[in-house]
């Protein structure tokens, strides 16, 4: 497994002490100049692996030869240090990457920005839209030789489908899924019926080998057949494909997410900031990042660069798109929060 | 004068907490500090008052991780003990050649990063892996689950924690006085009784000094117990980890430190009274 810790991270103290200071005195520091701009830094929070590969190559790189602010990266994604950050004053990274759900729990504690579109419908709760991502159902074709598991269904169907299964240790992707399984129609999810989920979670535990909590993890146990079917990121399931182990997926009740990029509140950084948020969702930069990266694009312009070549990786795609569904989290029907909790005490029985 | 002999003393007398300053400082800003951060969080975060303490004994999960990090530890002290005894006796009574050899081996797995070592746990325990293969040898359809259960996670730790246990036993077996033993015998104490009356009580402050550090340090197990065990056996410290990390609960994550850090003070205070803790470095 793979945990990628960029040079950065190691110098973090140094970063505090002096973004700690650059607070204090306040927003002078942070007023732009163009004289200024050459020696610039930007810190941004990065998923580390092939996200890093793709956003270096398409984004940051670009962005550094256009505007000369150079980039800085901060691993691991951590909405813990965003909140931290914004609450302390001291600045470790100035832009992050949020999901659906953790974008309205951020906005609403007053972490963002607020942003102005970059592309039509491009901002949602204070995040720019910058590309989706799909939980899908993935297996070893070496344990189910014949026809692998087609839906969520088949997933909690341990008779058909005896083996080692896993999924993310992440109350939010998962109860959809087991809703599902318990034959809940896509449009009847939301709001999500939290008893007969657990309920229907309740048939799977004993099954659930592992409860994967980091993505370059979900990639391995895949690889290495720790287990035989898996609830993974998309991203993370071509890769182990690409690595040439005996896998398959299935776009079939795929759960769609969308990923935006959000810069934290009153960070020193701000102008630098935003234009790099605007940079990294028009249409050029993102189209290259989203093909190297396999994600689909959410400016439509970026889509439209995108060589039908690539598009059948994409859960966007006009082909796969029709057989996932996406996740509401506006009309989800719990507090995320309580929810997690309950489902880490659920776990530890 | 008797003015310069007292000065002088004085010096002598301040001597050492001047070497002691440089310590005492850093310590103060980058332990007692945060320290009192966290403990200001606990009882500040999200609303002020002893509600996140109230909610340690209330809540379930809190109850369970607790109750389960305390018996892993003891577990673990256990099984270090169970394996750390014969080794270090093993060591304290063969030639100085193999018992330097053994001392290698057992430090080269200690200077080893516990990370590695717990991956290396992955690997070798992984349905692919020799463990399993050797399982299919011996004429197994499938495999037991080892990974992922409680039994890689324990096997993990006390693989790190054991060379605490072995030093630490081994140290005062080294200086027990071979004349004991023998006048031992000449009284008649032979085998089982011998080592019951003589050689255990003798051992026993290394056993007390192993066991307290092995314990210790595994109520603050993070990194091997989420990597090789399963959310059943969740500790305290992983479940810390996600509620700073995944829930933002700043608060109740501060309050289960500070209990954490209370109860490993009191057993410190306990094993103090009992044996004092001065030994611990003896």
């Amino acid at each position: 497994m793979k945990t990628p810790i960029s040079t950065t991270s190691l110098m973090m103290p140094r970063r505090s002490f002096l973004m700690g200071s650059a607070a204090v005195a306040g927003t002078t520091l942070a007023a732009p100049s163009i004289g200024r701009a050459q020696t610039q830094e930007l810190y941004i929070n990065s998923w580390g692996g092939a996200w890093l590969e793709a956003a270096t190559e398409n984004l940051f790189d670009p962005f550094t030869k256009d505007t000369g602010i150079a980039i800085k990266t901060v691993s691991p994604v951590s909405f813990a240090k965003l909140a931290a950050q914004v609450r302390s004053g001291v600045y470790e990274f100035d832009v992050t990457t949020l999901g659906g759900g953790d974008i309205i729990r951020a906005n609403q504690a007053g972490l963002l920005e607020d942003l102005a579109p970059t592309y039509e419908g491009g901002v949602y709760e204070n995040g720019m839209g910058s590309h989706a991502f799909a939980t899908v159902l993935a297996w070893r074709t070496d344990a189910y030789p014949d026809a692998g598991p087609q839906s969520w269904a088949d997933f909690w169907d341990v008779e058909r489908f005896p083996g080692n299964r896993s999924l993310q240790r992440y109350p939010a992707r998962i109860i959809p899924l087991a809703l599902l399984a318990d034959g809940v129609a896509v449009e009847d999810l939301y709001p999500l019926d939290f008893e007969r989920a657990f309920a229907k979670l309740d048939q799977i535990k004993d099954h659930i080998t592992v409860w994967w909590t980091a993505d370059a993890q979900s990639e391995q146990l895949l690889r290495d057949g720790e287990v035989d079917m898996i609830g993974i990121w998309h991203g993370s399931y071509f890769r182990a494909e690409d690595s040439g182990a005996p896998v398959a997926m299935t776009w079939n009740q795929a759960e769609i997410e969308r990923s935006y990029w959000v810069v934290a509140k009153d960070t020193p950084n701000m102008e630098a900031a935003k234009l790099f948020v605007d940079f990294a969702t028009s249409a050029a930069p993102l189209a290259g990042f989203v093909e190297q990266a396999n994600y689909g694009a959410l400016n439509p312009a970026a889509t439209a660069l995108v060589p039908d070549t690539a598009q059948s990786r994409m859960p966007t795609s006009t082909a796969n798109y029709p057989l996932a569904f996406e996740q509401d989290m506006a009309n989800w029907g719990a507090d995320p929060e309580e929810v997690s909790m309950r489902f880490e005490e659920w776990l530890s029985y | 004068m008797s003015a310069t002999p007292a000065s002088i003393r004085d010096r002598q007398n301040l001597t050492p907490w001047l070497l002691l300053l440089p310590l005492a400082a850093y310590l103060l800003i980058f332990f007692f500090v945060p320290l009192a951060q966290v403990g200001i969080m606990s009882v500040t975060e999200p609303n002020p008052g002893l509600g996140n303490y109230e909610k340690l004994v209330t809540s379930p999960l809190y109850r369970k991780v607790f109750i389960n990090t305390f018996m892993t530890a003891l577990l673990v002290t256990v099984c270090c003990l169970l394996v750390g005894y014969p080794l270090a006796y093993l060591m304290a009574h063969t030639t100085k050649r193999r018992a330097m050899l053994i001392l290698m081996l057992i430090t080269m797995s200690f200077w080893t990063s516990f990370l590695v070592r717990t991956y290396s746990w992955m690997v070798l325990l992984g349905r692919n892996g020799p463990v399993s293969w050797l399982f299919l040898q011996m004429g197994w359809d499938e495999p037991p689950q080892m990974l992922f259960t409680r039994f890689a996670s324990t096997l993990a730790m006390v693989h790190i924690l054991a060379p605490y246990m072995i030093m630490n036993i081994y140290s005062v077996m080294q200086k027990i006085d071979p004349s004991l033993i023998r006048s031992a015998e000449s009284m008649g104490a032979r085998g089982p009784s011998l080592f019951r009356h003589v050689y255990l009580p003798l051992t026993a402050p290394g056993i007390a000094n192993g066991s307290i550090l092995v314990f210790v340090i595994c109520l603050g197990f993070y990194v091997t117990p989420v990597l090789l065990g399963s959310p059943r056996e969740q500790m305290a410290a992983g479940l810390i980890g996600r509620q700073i990390e995944e829930f933002l609960a700043f608060g109740p994550g501060s309050a289960m430190a500070i209990a954490l850090l209370v109860f490993t003070l009191i057993i410190l205070a306990i094993y103090h009274r009992r044996f004092g803790l001065d030994k611990l470095y003896g």
